[in-house]
C-alpha cells in the first residue's frame, strides 16, 4: 500500500516537470531537424543543422572552448578545494556547520551581483590595479586584467568552488580515519597515505563535485558576456543569438542539443566512475 | 600541516567574501569612480536607488513573481521529498534524475526550450510563464531542503502511530507534519533567494513586466555605477538575513527531529 502513496506523491511532481522540463527540450530536440525559410520555420525533417555544426569550424571551436574552460576550472577549484573539504569535514570541529554555511552564503547574492563586484575588482582603475600600483608592484594600470580569459575563468572559479567543496566534503565525511591509521601501521608514509588511501576514497566526491562544476561552468552565459569582452563568446551565447538576433531556431536547437548530448555522456561516464569506485570504498 | 590548511582555509573564505565586501564599502563611498582611495562616507546611492521609481516597480514584480514561485516549490518540493526519503515507491532512481535535471541543465539551453514551447503551444509570455519556469529551477533545491529534514525523522514514530490506531493520514497530518514543518518554512526562504536572485531563465520567458534582475542587467552593461553597489548590498543583505532565517528554522528541525 505504501509503494503505491508514494507513487501517488509522485505523480503530481512528475507531470510538472514532465510538462516544463522534458517536454521543452524534446520540442527543442524536434526543432533540432527544422530549417529556416527567410522568416518562416519550414518543418520538413533533416540532418542540415548537424551537418552543419560538424562542417563549421567556428562552432566546433566553440564547443570545445567551453569543454576546455569547463576542465580548466574543474582542476582549479579541485585543488583549491580539496584542503578546504579536508579541514571542513576532519578538522573544523564545533566551527563545521557555520563554516559550512558561511561557504554557501555567497552564493545567495545572485549571479548578477557576484559578476559585478569583478567588474569593481578588475576594471583597469579598479581595485586590484590601484592596489598593485600603490604597492609599486606596477607603474600602469594592467589593461588586460578585465575583458579577458582570466577575469572570466577568475569569477567562474569563485562562482563554482563551493560546489566543488561540498561534493568532496560529503566524500570526506564518509572516510573513516580507521583506514588511514591502518595504513599508518603498515608502514605508509604521508604521500603515500594520501595517493593509495585519501585520494581513491574521495575520488567519487571529486567525481560528483567535478561534474557539478563542469556542467555549471559549460552552461554559464553571464560570466564570460559580461566579463570576457571579446573573448566573452562561448557557445552558450552563440545560442542565445540565435534565438534573439540571428532567429535561426533550429540551428540554435542543433547545437543545444548536441551539448546537451556531450554533456548526457559525460554524466553517464561520471556516475559509472562513482559506482565503480564506491565498489572499492565500501567493501 | 595543520597551520598551513588553516592558513589555506582562511585564504579561501577571504576570497569567497572579497566581492562583496568591495561591494559594500564602495556602495557607501563618496565618489563616482569606484576605486581606492576612499574619498568619505555617503549614504547618497542608497538614496539614490530608493528614490528611483523604476528600480521600485522591479522590486515588486520580483516579489509578485518570487512569492508564488516560493510556494509552488515547496509544495511540490515536499511532495517530492516524501516521496524520495519517507514512503517507498516503484521507479525511485528515474524519479530523482527527474529531479535533478533541472539543475544540471544549462538554465540557457532550458530557457530557449521554454521559449520555444510557449511559442508553439501559443502561450504567451507573462509573469504566470515566468513564474512556471522559476519553480522548475528551483525544485531541485527545495527537494534537497526538504529531503534534509526527513531523513532525520525517526520512521519509527510511524509505526508506533500505526499500533495506536492511527490511519496512514491521520499518522502522516498528527506526526510527519509537524515535524516537517520547519523544512517547508526553510524551503520556502530559499526559494524565495533563489527566485528573486534568477536572470537568465527569467529574461527569456517575461514580457513585459521586468523584474529587477532583468532591470539591473541591462543598467550594467551600460554604465557602472555606485547606485548598483548600493542596489547589489540591499539585496545580498535581505537574501543572507532571509537565509540565516532559514538556517536557524532548520537547526530548529534537527534538533527536535532528532
Amino acid at each position: 500500500m505504501s509503494l503505491r502513496v508514494g507513487t501517488l506523491l509522485a505523480a503530481p511532481v512528475t507531470a510538472f516537470l514532465l510538462a516544463l522540463c522534458v517536454a521543452p527540450l524534446l520540442i527543442l530536440f524536434a526543432y533540432s531537424f527544422f530549417r529556416v525559410d527567410f522568416v518562416a520555420i519550414s518543418y520538413d525533417p533533416s540532418f542540415a543543422n548537424y551537418a552543419k555544426i560538424a562542417g563549421s569550424a567556428t562552432y566546433r571551436g566553440l564547443i570545445l572552448k567551453a569543454f576546455g574552460s569547463g576542465a580548466l576550472v574543474v582542476a582549479i577549484t579541485a585543488v583549491i578545494g580539496y584542503p578546504v573539504a579536508w579541514f571542513l569535514a576532519k578538522r573544523a570541529g564545533a566551527m563545521k556547520s557555520a563554516l559550512l554555511t558561511l561557504l554557501l552564503v555567497p552564493l545567495y547574492s545572485g549571479d548578477l551581483v557576484r559578476v559585478f563586484a569583478w567588474r569593481v575588482l578588475l576594471g583597469a582603475e579598479g581595485v586590484i590595479n590601484r592596489s598593485l600600483i600603490w604597492a609599486g608592484v606596477s607603474d600602469a594600470p594592467i589593461q588586460g586584467l578585465l575583458f579577458s580569459p582570466l577575469a572570466t575563468h577568475i569569477a567562474l572559479t569563485y562562482n563554482y568552488l563551493p560546489f566543488m567543496v561540498i561534493g568532496l566534503w560529503l566524500a570526506f565525511e564518509s572516510l573513516d580515519d580507521a583506514w588511514l591509521e591502518a595504513a599508518a601501521d603498515l608502514g605508509a608514509r604521508s604521500p603515500s597515505r594520501f595517493a593509495r588511501v585519501t585520494l581513491p576514497l574521495t575520488f567519487p566526491g571529486l567525481v560528483a563535485g567535478g561534474l557539478m562544476v563542469f556542467v555549471m561552468v559549460v552552461g554559464d552565459y553571464l560570466t564570460p558576456q559580461l566579463l570576457g569582452g571579446a573573448s566573452g563568446i562561448t557557445v552558450i551565447s552563440a545560442i542565445n543569438d540565435l534565438f534573439g538576433t540571428a532567429f535561426d531556431w533550429p540551428l540554435g536547437s542543433a547545437i543545444a542539443w548536441t551539448m546537451l548530448a556531450i554533456l548526457m555522456a559525460f554524466f553517464a561516464v561520471g556516475a559509472m566512475l562513482i559506482r565503480r569506485s564506491s565498489l572499492v570504498g565500501g567493501s | 600541516m595543520s597551520r598551513l590548511s588553516t592558513l589555506w582555509v582562511w585564504a579561501v573564505f577571504a576570497f569567497m567574501y572579497l566581492p562583496i565586501a568591495m561591494i559594500a564599502l564602495f556602495s557607501v563611498n563618496d565618489s563616482k569612480i569606484m576605486s581606492l582611495p576612499f574619498s568619505g562616507f555617503t549614504l547618497k546611492w542608497y538614496a539614490e536607488v530608493m528614490g528611483d521609481g523604476r528600480l521600485g516597480g522591479g522590486f515588486l514584480t520580483t516579489l509578485s513573481v518570487a512569492f508564488p514561485v516560493a510556494i509552488c516549490a515547496t509544495l511540490l518540493g515536499g511532495l517530492a521529498a516524501l516521496a524520495i526519503s519517507f514512503y517507498p515507491m516503484r521507479g525511485r532512481g528515474i524519479f530523482a534524475v527527474l529531479l535533478l535535471a533541472p539543475f544540471l541543465i544549462p538554465k540557457l539551453i532550458l530557457a530557449v526550450a521554454q521559449l520555444i514551447m510557449f511559442n508553439e503551444t501559443g502561450v504567451a509570455r507573462s509573469l504566470l510563464t515566468v513564474i512556471a519556469a522559476q519553480t522548475v529551477i528551483v525544485l531541485p533545491f527545495s527537494t534537497l531542503v526538504i529531503a534534509s529534514v526527513l531523513i532525520r525523522i525517526d520512521r519509527g514514530l510511524l509505526e508506533a502511530a500505526a499500533d495506536l490506531g492511527a490511519s496512514g493520514l491521520s499518522a502522516f497530518r498528527r506526526v510527519v507534519l509537524p515535524l516537517m514543518a520547519n523544512g517547508l518554512m526553510a524551503s520556502w526562504v530559499v526559494a524565495f533567494v533563489l527566485s528573486s536572485a534568477e536572470y537568465v531563465l527569467t529574461a527569456f520567458v517575461s514580457g513585459r513586466a521586468q523584474p529587477l534582475s532583468v532591470l539591473v542587467a541591462s543598467d550594467f552593461r551600460f554604465a557602472l555605477s555606485p547606485s548598483l553597489n548600493a542596489l547589489a548590498v540591499m539585496i545580498v543583505f535581505g537574501n543572507i538575513a532571509l537565509v540565516a532565517l532559514a538556517e536557524l528554522i532548520r537547526r530548529r528541525a534537527s534538533k527536535t527531529g532528532a
